[in-house]
């Protein structure tokens, strides 16, 4: 037994201990791994390794390669396993493999399982309902606010967010979960899926959203503790998100972006795939809006997602909700042409039909939903301020451009705009102006 | 025998006098220069005797020492061939003493006898005591300006000999014509749209605010920089002498009316020297481009692409409107007061900088705004950002749209706005001291609250507050309202100082 498992001290270690170990053996991939692990207990796989009766698979494609290559037995022989094993429970780094009663149940029939996966946090919230919100890192400040409400109403209705932890949407998603209201713990359920080790925070800048992350859910990864992300590492991540959740929304995507190829994966698994329609000109929803057009349903909100996971939302929503529940649709409602629209309520005598005093478990007259469907009860304001909304698009606009489209001074325009700003009518990003279609209370 | 003439030799911008003195003695023939001649003066030596032979002069076989004085200055420039070749002359006896009396000299001699213009003629002639200088025929104009000697013309050493002699007549000295536009200055009104862009120059050009105009490349950044030294009112008599005396002693090419009346406009690319920028050198100290701008628009085309030691060198001059650069020799201080106005791309890739809309990662564009350093920019009153035009504005025919104010407009508001500031008693608006802006620049009570939510919200500095304070008072007085700067104004200001770069704060 001196050159076994058992280790100098002569105590076995935990089973994931071995697992880990193995993951992060050179050279070592997802599908190596998982047709490893399918031999037996890792902890006597590990053994063989060290003992040279399994080596290393010949490098694809290459004679000899560049640069000699570290045989599994020489680093299996010079792996601080304990040392290793220390760091991660200290950390509170959890080690899962297939065969580990802990592992992800979605995983267990992907055709691409990931061999080991190692996390922080409480891997028990992706046996619940799971979508992931994805998108582009450089997005608009409109995708952001898309992100962050889909995060926000998807974990307030209990439904655990999956994510990447980037820049952009995934963060934007991330917060909103975090930020969800009257979800159980305070905080709603999120997990973020990493490309580097559960410890190293990519980007660097997102390290307390990570913390938080790990706190109200789990931050996950396939990549062994303490390595930064190699490039391949993030397709492959993105595989996981696919077969984690339980359906995938696309809130903007370049052409190129990642967030596609999550799409991509997730349609190879049969899991259902969303999109958040974008501007059909804006170069950061291309690759969405592509995507849209090649097959996959758009939604709008969360409710639209809950609706499409046959959930039935009977949460309270915030503030001007904006459709009713989903057993009177649209375009049910639609079917409808005769009846002339209501004129809008806001401001004016309340038309008979919409009287309050309906039971409030009936469905709301059919005449509401597409007058409230409309971006905002608008009642577009008259003289220069309705000039100057006119001049700011649906897209981020300069303020050169608007101060040319309305043909008013620049002074006049700057206050009409912060006037406007105040009604929530406008969201600024770093002088770029865009109007949104909802109140106020976003959070950038 | 010995002979002694005036003449000058350049030390920066400024002129300082030079007393040829010659001794020709009984000897060996030999030639000699001393009083701290440099290379160029050294050369002297070869140029006036092939000079005197090709005039048909004889040149002395005896020992002839030329001195400098004072003799603890470097002497720089070929102008001291002409006043060594006269000098040499007279103590040679070739030339009565008399005929040189009351004169200074300054030229280059050519081998051929002919007699050539030197860089900083402007300089050299006013530092000249005497009564008048005796010139190269295409320096008599330039000599001319000064006013004060009279200029005596010369195409040939040949023809200042005869004339000295009184066999001959000098040239004459061309008369100068009326100082004109120069054409490549452009009109305003040939620009499309871009309201931001044509309020920030017509600010920048009242208030001497300094700009920053960002954008992607073809949204007419150069185009719109361009056409601000059109805005400015021409130079007054003691500028344009100034100026006119740079540009000189730089050797750039002066206008036809030889007196620079304009503000000059100088676009340095970025790969420009500190050097070059600042002014200095080795064999001459040289006017920089910052000196070349004086009283005029300095264009910064690139900026990010600018060495950022180069751009920090500019930040004590635009403090102090000059620059002094000292080196182990001299120390020259040269005038540096001008208009800075620069460009920029919003990031790497030359998108348009909008959220979403350009290719860059976030950690590029960090990098890309961390080249221009933050006390630099803070020095920029004007930040606007510029677009490309609307294609349909682009290809529309050109009487479809009414053209924007031409420059004789918006120049004529500017005169007005920068009579108010000198009423004032300030230089520019842009000089204002913060102590003085209560007094000179009252806000109205709206938008003093403007501001004041502006602080709080955190989005607004304090030495942002007073800058904007500042452009609000211009933009006022373009409007030409008397009493405090009322909201609208300061609205106008604070959009006319945009962020210029964008990258993502992250608010985990």
């Amino acid at each position: 037994m001196t050159a076994s498992a058992t280790g100098s001290g002569g105590w076995r270690l935990a089973q994931g201990a071995y697992a880990g170990a193995l993951a992060a053996l050179p050279g070592m991939g997802p599908a190596t791994l998982c047709a490893l692990l399918e031999r037996g207990a890792p902890a006597d796989i590990w053994d063989s390794v060290r003992r040279g009766e399994i080596v290393r698979p010949p490098a694809r494609g290459s004679s000899g390669g560049a640069g000699p290559r570290l045989s599994w037995a020489a680093a299996a022989a010079g792996a601080p396993l304990e040392r290793w094993w220390d760091a991660w429970q200290r950390r509170g780094i959890g080690v899962t493999w297939p065969a580990d009663p802990r592992y992800p149940r979605r995983l267990l029939s992907d055709p691409e399982p990931p061999g080991v996966l190692f996390w922080r946090g409480d891997l028990g919230r992706l046996e619940s309902r799971c979508v992931a919100v994805v998108g582009t890192r450089r997005c608009s400040p409109d995708g952001r606010a898309s992100a962050y409400d889909l995060g926000r109403d998807l974990a307030g209705a209990g439904v655990c967010v999956v994510s990447g932890l980037a820049l952009g949407i995934d963060g934007a998603a991330h917060l909103g979960a975090l930020d969800a209201p009257g979800a159980p713990s305070g905080t709603g359920s999120t997990v973020g899926v990493a490309a580097s080790g559960v410890d190293v925070a990519y980007p660097a800048r997102h390290a307390a959203l990570w913390e938080r992350v790990a706190a109200a859910g789990a931050v996950v990864s396939e990549t062994p503790p303490g390595r930064p992300a190699q490039a391949w590492r993030f397709p492959a991540r993105n595989r996981v998100i696919a077969g984690l959740v339980d359906m995938v929304v696309v809130v903007e995507s370049h052409v190129t972006g990642g967030s596609l190829i999550t799409a991509d994966k997730a349609i190879d698994r049969g899991v259902e795939v969303r999109v958040v329609p974008g501007p059909v000109h804006a170069p950061f929803a291309a690759g969405s809006n592509q995507l849209l057009y090649d097959g996959p349903g758009p939604v709008r909100d969360a409710a639209d997602v809950l609706d499409a996971l046959g959930l039935v939302d009977h949460r309270p929503r915030r503030s001007g909700r904006r459709r009713p529940a989903p057993v009177a649709r649209p375009e049910q409602l639609r079917l409808d042409p005769a009846r002339p629209a209501p004129p809008p309520s806001a401001g004016g005598p309340a038309p008979p039909q919409s009287c309050s005093d309906d039971p409030p478990s009936s469905p709301p007259p059919p005449s509401v939903g597409p007058e409230l469907r409309s971006p905002r009860p608008l009642g577009r304001p008259d003289g220069p301020h309705g000039e100057v909304l006119e001049a700011v698009g649906w897209r981020p606009t300069s303020l050169g451009r608007i101060v040319e489209r309305a043909g008013r001074p620049v002074g006049s325009v700057g206050r009409i705009l912060e006037e406007l700003a105040a009604q929530g009518l406008f969201t600024e990003d770093r002088g770029w102006w865009q109007r949104t279609a909802g109140g106020g209370g976003r959070r950038e | 025998m010995f002979a002694a003439v005036p003449s000058a030799t350049l030390i920066g911008v400024d002129g300082l006098t030079v007393r040829v003195e010659v001794h020709v003695t009984t000897g060996l023939p030999q030639f000699s220069i001393v009083g701290l001649p440099d290379a160029s003066c050294r050369e002297a030596k070869d140029r006036v005797r092939a000079a005197f032979s090709s005039s048909g002069l004889a040149w002395p076989q005896k020992r002839v020492t030329v001195n400098l004085a004072p003799t603890g200055q470097r002497k720089i420039g070929s102008g001291l061939d002409l006043p060594i070749a006269v000098a040499t002359l007279v103590a040679a006896g070739q030339l009565p003493a008399e005929a040189v009396t009351d004169c200074g000299f300054i030229g280059e001699l050519g081998l051929d006898g002919s007699v050539r213009r030197v860089d900083g003629t402007v300089a050299l002639a006013a530092a000249i005591g005497a009564g008048a200088v005796v010139v190269g025929r295409d320096a008599a104009a330039e000599a001319a300006v000064v006013g004060r000697p009279r200029v005596l013309a010369a195409s040939s050493l040949r023809q200042v000999v005869a004339a000295l002699r009184g066999d001959d007549g000098w040239s004459p000295v061309p008369a100068l014509p009326a100082p004109s536009r120069p054409a490549g200055e452009g009109d305003l009104c040939d620009v499309r749209g871009q309201p931001l862009g044509r309020l920030a120059l017509e600010v920048a050009a009242a208030g001497g605010h300094h700009l920053l105009l960002v954008g992607p490349p073809g949204a007419g950044k150069t185009m719109l920089a361009r056409r601000l030294p059109g805005l400015l009112p021409d130079l007054g008599p003691d500028d344009a002498f100034e100026v006119t005396r740079i540009h000189s002693a730089a050797g750039l090419r002066l206008p036809a009316g030889v007196m620079v009346t304009r503000p000059p406009f100088r676009a340095p690319h970025h790969t420009a020297s500190t050097v070059s920028l600042v002014g200095g050198g080795t064999a001459r100290m040289r006017p920089g481009e910052i000196s070349c701008a004086h009283r005029g628009v300095l264009f910064l085309d690139e900026l990010a692409e600018f060495p950022a030691d180069v751009l920090d060198t500019l930040r004590q001059p635009l403090e102090e409107g000059r620059v002094l650069v000292c080196r182990a020799r001299a120390a020259v201080s040269f005038p540096a007061r001008f208009l800075l106005v620069a460009a920029t791309n919003p990031c790497p890739c030359g998108g348009d900088g909008s959220p979403g809309g350009c290719r860059c990662s976030e950690a590029s564009r960090t990098r890309y705004a961390a080249r221009v350093s933050g006390p630099l920019l803070d020095r920029f009153d004007l930040r606007v950002g510029v677009e490309r035009p609307d294609v349909t504005d682009l290809i529309a025919p050109a009487g479809a749209r009414p053209p924007g104010e031409s420059t004789s407009t918006v120049a004529g508001r500017v005169a007005r706005a920068r009579q108010q500031a000198a009423d004032r008693g300030v230089a520019s608006n842009a000089e204002i001291p913060a102590a003085r802006l209560d007094d000179l620049a009252p806000l109205s009570p709206s938008g003093r609250r403007l501001l004041e939510v502006r602080l709080r919200q955190g989005r607004l500095s304090a030495r942002g507050l007073h800058r904007v304070r500042r452009v609000a008072r211009t933009l006022a007085d373009l409007q030409g309202g008397p009493g405090p700067i009322d909201e609208e104004a300061v609205h106008a200001a604070l959009a006319l100082r945009a962020e210029p770069f964008t990258f993502e704060v992250v608010a985990s």
